[in-house]
């Protein structure tokens, strides 16, 4: 018996060494978190890689973990990553969401960290967004402006010209919707929007439409502007669009993307990330990119990085080392070259880029009027209450769609909601 | 001396003496006993905890808020808390009933010799042996309003002329969610019932038939009385199911459209990952866990009656 414990015991022990001894160069690392929803994503996902590289070739002996969580449930992997005290070193956040984030203390403020380089943020496209109650909490990563793709073939055959208004657009899309086969089901459709992507989603599919006929869910002050009449006149566009039949319904944004990249759809409005579905889909060679016909185009935020505020001093030094590598003019020119993207810094180089992605110059133009316009799909004065706001409105566009209720009602009504969300 | 205090400890620690076995058997389920306690009841003494407090995203080890009945106070006055409970209530009735009906009728099916019976049995288990993950996104596929199969079906069938919007829909969806489920739940109703015909002596239908009882008398009369205590544990397994499943209607409908599939369960998310409400979250489980405890209960404390 005490042989076979000491036996027992000694084989214990060595298994004990063996395994410390293979962790052992591991630990020697400083290792940094990076959870991200954008690992796969075709140009963008290769971007952040570059940078990591770059990172770890200037920083031997620090390694970063990129790892991905799927946007749809990303909310709420890094809520519960900060309330079990285990966050991420390198914040990646949507710019709808980190705004609950900043406001419970978790994130640095960064405006100390910038002064002590003498980075100086002026034009940086949409920055202001990451201001909060005063401090500097983050640094936008993406500012993008809508743009319209259309397939030429499917338009062509319909006899429509490429639209430039939104009556245009209507009647483009209700030319091109068709049942090709006579089986009583529309396998063409002139249109797309996501609706079933969750309610901030919903909102930005509404919003080109509410936009175009200038109204907004609030002022630059923050007071809720929904009951207006260019808002009613927003929700009756929505309202037509969606009950026209022009769009199909229930659908993911990426199997709407794929059913246009495929030819089932005529046109699409959609973000600088259309580009990679589209240059994979079988109708590739029939799609062709123009502003949207409706204006200004919406864009706005996108998503942001920040670090936590209780993470060692050594790490956030690390931390501020790898976001500052993203700023640089080179990775941001890169960040057009290789992800596509519109680069938010004004010192971006970005000739040349249309060499590779033709359409370039519009994605630049529309992120400059959305700009100047002031759009963002994030109301001020609702931030802390985003999703709340867009499941309220969200909603109630259903309501009145379902119901067929008018859209003067159903304004006066999200007027009021709004207004007991905010408090 | 030394000897004697040796010896006494040596019986104290004699866990094979009769007198000593319920101290072996403590000892035996101790580790189970407080990995259950690490994982059910601390995170449960924490969820009560934070129920009881205006909290919007806590953290772990952090200071707790003052003690506040707010999260109670507005959750019973508040619209959507009714509204979920009686879309849970309603779900429940119609996936238990169906999962029931089905998988009482499957079960009796494959209680008889037929060719082929393995084959039936397999395949009536089968839907219980798909990770429910993978079940409803071939179902969300199916229900899709442009292009899914039931649509389809439904415009051959000549039932319409055009397809169904089964997620934009208050009526379709809440339809679809429970025929999924019902899809997904029959199984185990119909394992459980085989299990429990098949321990029913032949005997008892063979006496009946001599008297002359016929197929309906011989269901009612035997088969239903000795397959209670079955069924009885089988419905209340299949209600919790139904009230705390959230896979099913977060991925076809995520409680929409309207508030129309969403369940105690979709709120309780809502309110903690959509609103960072994390106090009011806590409330809404404490709420569905006793409402789980008193209706669990008040099923197994109705005993069936045996007649034989």
């Amino acid at each position: 018996m005490n042989k076979r414990m000491k036996r027992l015991a000694l084989g214990a022990a060595t298994a004990a060494l063996m395994t410390m001894g293979s962790f052992a160069p591991a630990m020697a690392d400083t290792v940094l978190k990076f959870i991200s929803w954008q690992t796969d994503d075709a140009g963008t996902g290769e971007w952040w890689r570059s940078a990591i590289a770059e990172f770890e070739k200037q920083h031997p002996g620090v390694k970063i973990e990129f790892t991905k969580a799927e946007r749809s449930s990303y909310a709420d992997t890094m809520t519960t990553l900060f309330a079990a005290n285990q966050p991420p070193q390198i914040v990646h956040l949507a710019s709808f969401e980190f705004q609950m984030f900043a406001d419970s203390g978790w994130l640095e403020p960064l405006d100390p960290w910038l002064k002590k380089d003498g980075i100086d943020m002026t034009g940086w496209a949409g920055q202001q967004k990451c201001e909060w109650n005063g401090e500097t909490v983050c640094i936008m990563t993406n500012y993008f402006g809508f743009v319209m793709a259309y397939n030429k073939k499917i338009l062509d055959a319909a006899g429509v010209a490429v639209p430039k208004t939104y009556e245009e657009f209507l009647a483009a899309a209700k030319a091109t919707t068709k049942d090709l086969n006579g089986d009583g089901i529309i396998d063409q459709f002139g249109t797309g929007h996501e609706t079933k992507g969750g309610p901030g989603q919903y909102l930005t599919e509404m919003l080109n439409y509410i936009i175009d006929a200038k109204a907004y869910w609030t002022d630059k002050d923050g007071n809720i502007t929904i009951d207006t009449p260019e808002m009613v006149e927003g929700l009756t566009r929505w309202k037509t669009v969606m009950k026209s039949g022009v769009s199909p319904v229930d659908m993911s944004a990426s199997d709407v993307r794929k059913l246009f990249a495929d030819g089932k759809m005529a046109m699409r409005l959609d973000g600088p990330w259309l580009y990679g579905t589209t240059e994979k889909g079988s109708a590739k060679s029939d799609i062709v990119y123009a502003a949207p016909p409706l204006t200004p185009p919406l864009g706005g935020s996108s998503n942001v990085l920040a670090m936590p505020s209780d993470i060692p001093d050594d790490q956030k030094q690390l931390v501020w080392d790898f976001i500052k590598l993203t700023m640089t003019p080179e990775f941001q020119r890169s960040y057009a070259t290789m992800g596509g993207n519109t680069p938010p810094s004004p010192k971006a180089d970005v000739s040349g880029v249309e060499k590779t992605i033709p359409h370039f110059p519009i994605l630049i133009q529309t992120m400059k009027e959305a700009a100047a316009a002031g759009i963002d799909r994030v109301p001020t004065g609702l931030e802390l209450f985003y999703n709340e706001f867009s499941k309220m409105v969200m909603e109630e566009t259903q309501r009145m769609i379902i119901q067929d209720l008018d859209p003067a009602d159903v304004a006066k009504t999200m007027q009021a909601k709004a207004e007991s969300i905010k408090g | 001396m030394t000897d004697t205090v040796q010896a006494g400890r040596r019986k104290f620690f004699d866990l094979a003496r009769p007198s000593r076995q319920h101290l072996l058997g403590y000892i035996l389920i101790a580790p189970a006993v407080l990995m259950v306690a690490a994982i059910i009841i601390w995170p449960l003494v924490l969820a009560i905890d934070l129920s009881f407090q205006q909290v919007k995203i806590p953290r772990l080890g952090g200071a707790s808020r003052p003690f506040s009945v707010s999260n109670y106070t507005w959750l019973f006055s508040s619209e959507e808390f009714w509204l979920a409970c009686w879309v849970t209530l309603k779900l429940v009735v119609v996936v238990t009933a169906g999962s029931v009906a089905v998988g009482l009728s499957t079960a009796l099916l494959a209680n008889n010799r037929f060719k082929g019976r393995t084959i039936a049995r397999l395949g009536m288990a089968l839907p219980w042996a798909v990770p429910e993950i993978i079940a409803v996104v071939i179902f969300a596929w199916m229900f899709d309003t442009s292009f899914g199969l039931f649509g389809w079906l439904a415009i051959q069938l000549g039932f319409t002329g055009q397809m169904i919007p089964w997620v934009s829909s208050s009526t379709a969806a809440f339809w679809a969610v429970a025929i999924t489920m019902v899809w997904k739940g029959f199984p185990f109703v119909s394992i459980m019932c085989l299990a429990g015909l098949q321990s029913i002596p032949s005997d008892y239908y063979a006496a009946a038939k001599v008297d002359g009882a016929n197929v309906w008398q011989r269901f009612r009369w035997i088969t239903m009385p000795l397959l209670m205590p079955v069924l009885g544990v089988t419905l209340v397994l299949t209600l919790l199911w139904v009230f705390r499943d959230f896979s099913i209607i977060k991925v076809l409908t995520g409680g929409g459209p309207l508030r129309s599939t969403q369940t105690l369960s979709i709120m309780t998310y809502d309110q903690a990952f959509q609103y960072h409400n994390f106090g009011r979250a806590a409330a809404v489980g404490v709420l569905t866990l006793v409402i789980c405890i008193v209706a669990s209960l008040l099923m197994l404390g109705r005993r069936s009656k045996s007649i034989y």
